[in-house]
């Protein structure tokens, strides 16, 4: 394994493939998401094992695994952009068990989630869940608080619904992160 | 005693408190201390941190892990993504220190630490090597006998291998839930969907029906191949996602045969004969059936 990987460049340039003049941006797609997360992004050699066993490629996203890596390595960063894919994938990681180059196509569906992200291509209900997690502690926040007195639970978890200063400790990390420097939730 | 910190999570602290019911009856019956890990947030789950800051997943995810870690236990979950998301964490954690080291300067701001030494494990896991299946035998007070189970581990059950402290033999060939639900009395045969995706989370909320699709494959294949009188899942998710589901695919006429799904600690609740009111009493498709038939069967 490791003499193979000795073989392979840091970067494949087939940005000729894109059949059109690249920005500054495009050309530097690939960097950008290696930084968010996707150090492997340029081991892949398209074999197309993460694509056979992913759920999106099975129910007809257009951007599954196999075709996003291709994309980023040609800096198709527009087209990316715009389209939901990213956000669907259940990071189930069977693509990253099967990988024959370690590239763990997870993380580059989720490299690129960060930098749509970063340029606020972000779906509502994310948006929700970052907003639910800064104010509640949970992001999944159905108020089912009759649900548990149902079953005869207290009304609150034992999490930061009951607990001020563990939530107070929450936002505090929080503000310390990407998420207060976006501003995609309103932190007081 | 063996101790762990209970993480829910919030699935099933919010929508299947009756998971959290039978994992604070069964556990104590069967020798397993529970802290409650008072303070503990979202794991952080997959749509939130992980989709915009590594560093800021992390943060979240240790300060979790650093709960067990104060009082020297590990935590112990029921949901999937809460075992995928913290243990995912603490495996970048531990391997880039920088990362690591960043994460020690944000949770210093509150005054806590995270070396890395907790972590997250499984219930499946914990009820397959810390009780195993001999204890678990005997201490059920009604079977499975004549009962067909379809499991659905669920995909964080199983991938990353890498991260996580048990693993399959064979990931894609899953073994645990099954000899787990075996050791209950049931049937619990191999089907070909077996490791196939629920559809739960973000496909849910950014395409219901392509996450119904698979859903209706799911189902029609555990009806055709293995005519199943259960689904036992590892997974909260999981549990939401088949047991409401099938109820609309039914709606829209879609498939026209209905199959309870249960949590494998709900599953285990019933068999040690916990109130079924309280272990399994919050769902869309109907359980009484297969309740009144777990209840028949007396050990």
């Amino acid at each position: 394994m490791e003499m193979m990987e000795e073989g392979v460049p840091d970067v494949i340039n087939l940005s000729y493939l894109a059949e059109r003049e690249e920005t500054e941006l495009e050309k530097r797609v690939a960097e950008i998401i290696k930084e968010l997360g996707a150090e492997r992004l340029m081991y892949c050699m398209q074999c197309g094992a993460c694509a056979s066993i992913c759920p999106l490629a099975r129910v007809g996203f257009e951007w599954y695994n196999k075709k996003l890596i291709k994309a980023l390595i040609l800096g198709l960063r527009d087209e990316l952009l715009d389209d939901p894919t990213p956000w669907a994938c259940v990071a189930c990681n069977r693509c990253t068990e099967i990988c024959p180059r370690r590239v763990s196509p997870f993380e580059v569906m989720f490299a690129m989630r960060r930098l749509m992200a970063e340029e606020y291509a972000i779906g509502s209900l994310a948006i929700e869940g970052l907003r639910s997690l800064y104010e509640y502690g949970h992001a999944v926040y159905m108020a089912g608080r009759e649900a548990r007195k149902k079953v005869g639970l207290p009304e609150k978890p034992p999490s930061t619904e009951s607990d001020p200063k563990a939530l107070e400790d929450l936002r505090k990390i929080l503000k310390q992160t990407k998420l207060a420097e976006l501003g995609l939730v309103p932190m007081e | 005693m063996v101790k762990y910190g209970l993480f829910l999570g919030c699935n099933i602290s919010f929508n299947r408190p009756d998971v959290e019911v039978s994992m604070r009856s069964i556990f104590p019956a069967l020798g397993i201390e529970l802290d409650d890990l008072v303070g503990q947030s979202c794991c952080p789950t997959w749509g939130t941190m992980p989709s915009v800051d590594i560093v800021g997943w992390c943060a979240v995810a240790a300060r979790n892990l650093a709960l067990g870690e104060e009082k020297g236990i590990d935590l112990m979950t029921a949901c999937n993504s809460c075992y995928g998301s913290l243990n995912e964490a603490r495996h970048k954690m531990l391997t880039n220190p920088e990362i690591h080291r960043k994460v020690n300067e944000i949770l210093a701001t509150i005054g806590k630490r995270y070396e890395g030494k907790a972590k997250c494990r499984h219930v499946a896991w914990v009820l397959y090597k810390d009780v195993g299946l001999e204890k678990l035998k005997e201490s059920i007070k009604y079977t499975l006998d004549g009962i067909t189970v379809a499991v659905q581990p669920g995909c964080h059950f199983l991938w990353p291998s890498e991260v996580y402290p048990d693993k399959e033999e064979d990931p894609f060939n899953p073994k645990v839930l099954r000899e787990l639900c075996e050791a209950l009395g049931a049937e619990a045969p191999y089907y070909t969907k077996l490791i196939e995706c629920c559809g739960m989370g973000a496909l849910r909320s950014t395409d219901p029906e392509k996450s119904f699709k698979l859903v209706k494959e799911k189902m029609e294949n555990i009806k055709e191949e293995i005519d199943a009188d259960l689904i036992v899942t590892t997974c909260s998710s999981c549990l939401i996602q088949l047991d409401d589901a099938q109820e609309r695919l039914r709606k829209e006429g879609k498939i026209n045969f209905s199959i309870p799904v249960l949590h494998l600690v709900q599953v285990i609740a019933l068999c040690m004969g916990f109130d079924p009111e309280k272990v399994a009493g919050i769902c869309v498709t109907p359980r009484d059936e297969i309740i009144k038939r777990i209840l028949e069967n007396k050990r």
